[in-house]
């Protein structure tokens, strides 16, 4: 946590990098768990549920930043879960229509986006305080960090759990699933690794950072 | 965890008396080892050389697992405190006879790994490793580990079971045909416990009480596991309480199960000797790295796991319940240690009014 | 990790009360609105998605179907003819093959499985008296195991040809589910071995479906042939 406080100070220069990766809201700043756990059984379903976060994100940082001046501190949060919610309902239509299929697969969750603490923790921590370009660009760079982190841990649920990828088949009809991977304790077992692997890189980066200096 | 568990090679300070002598991890591992090994050698004339190069598999990848363990972490090894042979073996006998043996390695490499390890080793996991083995290989292949072969199946000495060979991450092949070609009569590929739940048929207690049925490698002979386990208990190797009560409270749960309701539940001879409650009683519960250390908590401990596992196996959807009973009373065991810590000497309670 | 915006030094005055009540009854409009056209503007494009997966699903039972007619069946057992696909009671669809023929009737069923409600279609012949078709249309059942009662091809060979007679409001012979291997009469579900559950589930479905259902489509069966 010692280190989060200079990327923040970056962050009003690079909004969007800074989202995608370097506080990558899932691997770095472990934001949003329960879609992340919960919908990533398959690649589609995280790369949709990605998508419909990133814009709901962008969307709705959009209109808080436009009006955060006239935003009295008391009512920001009911603001902007207010405006959260609108963006969230928005979405929940756009996906009926663009699929039935995915509509089902992703079910609670998209009205779930709007309890997901990464939307509101940026909304509090950036677009309140931060011009509407740069917050559109911030919700754009979370969301669609956030949508590459289901992303993959998707793929490794889905190549695991089920032997595809996309739901094209991978390994032949001899392959023996781990079903285990696409039931709830595998999307744990998953994270946990991919959180591992996040975490040896960046040890062995500020290890590097220190036999430099 | 007993204090002779977690014994390490400094000076001890230890209170009187001082002439006893502490009984060393090595010198305890040793001999629940010698205690696995009739049934483990009962276990291979059941079910053949499948059976044997599975417990092979198991015993020689947990090894592995915890000496790549300790390299990694810069540790000594450890694998000289026989405890990851018995990790290997228990999760060996636990699993049926014919999945294949990639498996098995696998399941051994959890359980030694992210079972024990991680934890810091022996002494500080939290669960009975060889059971968290077997729980990922169920959650992750509920097909295989819930294929079971008949025993004493011909040839069984010359002849792998089909499913044992499969390549690695590779589908088992099929059994069926192979077990109608060596079954003798009698004998079905379903073990007692399926054989009620799902079809309603009674297997016969004698060939129940001799072993001689289909189910996990080392679960079918009750008899045999009651006198290693009673040979463990009678050494003072292990508490008699743990699976003293476990037994009692499943035979007494049946036993209120049978009486009200005879047709549909059967009764406590059959629970005791059907799935691998003896074994897990003896041999798992009795782990003292996941059990109560006050003589209080572990009749309780041994009562919660018991009344579950019929709990599971008459009204859940598992045919056998002895796994998750054990894992769940691993879990409740710090608690019940701290419900039952004994009185200081001396000590009042504390006035409620105040 | 962020920076909270400091608490309130003063209590809100009267002025700064109306302020936000004034603040959110504006963005709540603008919300407001925006939901609204958006429903609006996607409203016909939903219900066509909608329409086109019953009818997808209807067509992959009844293979050979020209034109399709919903009907829905009212708490007393009365028979209405729907324009749409949305409604309340029990629906079920006839399909009519290029002669106008009636080919045969698809029925909604659900049932509890292992996890929540399986939901499925199946495709019934007035004319014998069979299920000739099954397809779940949604369901939560464990991967591997109960999900098979989807795709397993077995598991479907059994309701190419279902007897499902009923006479005077029961069947003749209840369809059951029974134990994988063991199918020996017509009205016999064999079960996936290892999905026991999910199996029987979807034999109690069919059950009680063809119970309650296939007598009204029988009674009324003269105006479904005519489509009306």
């Amino acid at each position: 946590m010692t280190e989060t406080k200079p990327s923040v100070i970056n962050a009003e220069n690079t909004p969007f990098i800074n989202g995608l990766w370097r506080q990558n809201p899932v691997f770095v700043m472990v934001l949003g768990m329960c879609p992340t756990l919960a919908i990533t059984n398959s690649v589609r379903n995280a790369v949709s549920m990605g998508l419909a976060t990133t814009f709901v994100m962008a969307v709705s940082y959009g209109m808080i930043s436009a009006i955060r001046n006239l935003i009295p501190k008391q009512v920001r949060i009911a603001t902007f879960i207010a405006i959260i919610a609108c963006a969230v309902t928005v979405v929940d239509f756009l996906v009926k229509a663009i699929s039935i299929p995915i509509y089902l697969a992703l079910g609670a969750y998209i009205p779930l986006i709007v309890s997901n603490c990464l939307t509101l923790e940026r909304a509090e921590a950036y677009a309140c305080k931060q011009p509407v370009v740069k917050s559109m660009l911030d919700g754009l760079g979370m969301g669609l960090g956030f949508a590459f982190a289901l992303t993959c841990l998707g793929i490794v649920r889905e190549v695991l759990g089920a032997g595809t990828f996309l739901g094209f088949h991978l390994f032949g009809p001899h392959f023996e699933p781990l079903v285990l991977f696409l039931l709830p304790p595998g999307g744990f077992i998953a994270l946990a690794i991919l959180l591992l692997a996040f975490a040896y890189r960046k040890e062995r980066q500020l290890k590097k950072a220190e036999a430099q200096s | 965890m007993s204090s002779a568990r977690v014994a390490e090679r400094v000076l001890e300070v230890r209170t009187s008396p001082h002439a006893h002598n502490a009984m060393s991890v090595e010198k305890i591992m040793r001999n629940v080892v010698f205690a696995l090994l009739p049934i483990s050698a009962y276990a291979v004339w059941m079910f053949g050389i499948s059976a044997f190069f599975l417990l092979v598999t198991t015993t020689l990848a947990s090894l592995a697992t915890e000496s790549a363990a300790c390299r990694m972490s810069g540790k000594r090894s450890s694998i000289g405190d026989y405890s990851a042979v018995i990790t290997g073996l228990l999760l060996g006998l636990t699993l049926p006879p014919g999945l294949p043996l990639w498996m098995g390695a696998l399941g051994a490499f959890i359980a030694v790994g992210p079972g024990k390890m991680v934890f810091g080793g022996l002494g500080f996991n939290v669960f009975n490793p060889a059971l968290v083995g077997r729980a990922f290989l169920q959650a992750a292949f509920p097909v295989a580990i819930t294929a079971y072969t008949p025993a004493k199946a011909l040839g069984r000495f010359t002849e792998f079971i089909p499913s044992s060979l499969a390549w690695p991450f590779m589908k088992a092949a099929p059994v069926t045909e192979w077990m109608a070609r060596v079954r003798v009569d009698g004998f079905t590929g379903a073990t007692p416990l399926m054989l009620r739940k799902f079809d309603h048929i009674q297997t016969d207690p004698w060939s129940m009480f001799l072993g001689e049925r289909a189910g996990s490698t080392g679960e079918t002979a009750a008899l045999l596991i009651f006198v290693c386990g009673l040979y463990l208990i009678i050494r003072k190797f292990m508490d008699w309480r743990v699976p003293a009560a476990m037994l009692l409270s499943a035979i007494a749960v049946a036993e209120a199960f049978h009486l009200a309701d005879a047709a549909r539940y059967p009764g406590p001879l059959f629970v005791l000797l059907s799935g691998g409650l003896v074994l897990g009683a003896m041999f798992m519960a009795t782990d003292p790295v996941g059990s109560p250390v006050t003589p209080r908590g572990m009749w309780i401990y041994g009562i919660l796991m018991g009344a579950m596992t019929v709990l599971i196996r008459f009204l859940g959807g598992l045919a056998e319940g002895v796994m998750y009973a054990i894992l769940l009373g691993n879990a409740f065991s710090p608690l019940i240690d701290n419900l039952t810590q004994p009185k200081t000497y001396g000590e009042r309670r504390k006035a409620v009014a105040k | 990790m962020s920076q909270l915006i400091p608490p309130p030094e003063s209590a809100p005055s009267r002025e700064n009360s109306i302020r936000m009540v004034r603040l959110l009854g504006t963005v709540s409009l603008m919300c407001g609105v925006l939901i609204v056209g958006t429903n609006l503007a996607t409203r016909d494009r939903i219900r066509q998605n909608q329409e086109t997966i019953m009818r997808d699903s209807v067509a992959e039972l009844l293979p050979g179907v020209k034109k399709q007619v919903v009907y829905s069946i009212a708490a007393k057992g009365e028979l209405k003819v729907m324009n749409g696909i949305e409604g309340e009671g029990q629906r079920f669809f006839a399909g009519y093959d290029a002669q106008g023929k009636l080919a045969g009737v698809v029925i909604e069923a659900g049932e509890r499985g292992y996890a929540d409600v399986i939901s499925a279609l199946y495709s019934y012949s007035p004319a014998t008296q069979t299920i000739i078709g099954f397809k779940v249309v949604d369901m939560r059942e464990t991967p591997g195991l109960g999900d098979r009662v989807r795709s397993d091809e077995g598991f479907l060979a059994n309701f190419k040809q279902l007897d499902a007679r009923v006479e005077n409001g029961k069947e003749v012979h209840p369809i059951v589910t029974v134990k994988h291997g063991a199918k020996k009469n017509p009205w016999e579900i064999d079960a996936i071995s290892g999905a026991t559950i999910s199996s029987r589930a979807v034999g109690r479905m069919l059950q009680k479906s063809v119970e309650n259902v296939t007598p009204v489509i029988q009674k009324n069966l003269d105006r479904i042939e005519r489509g009306q």
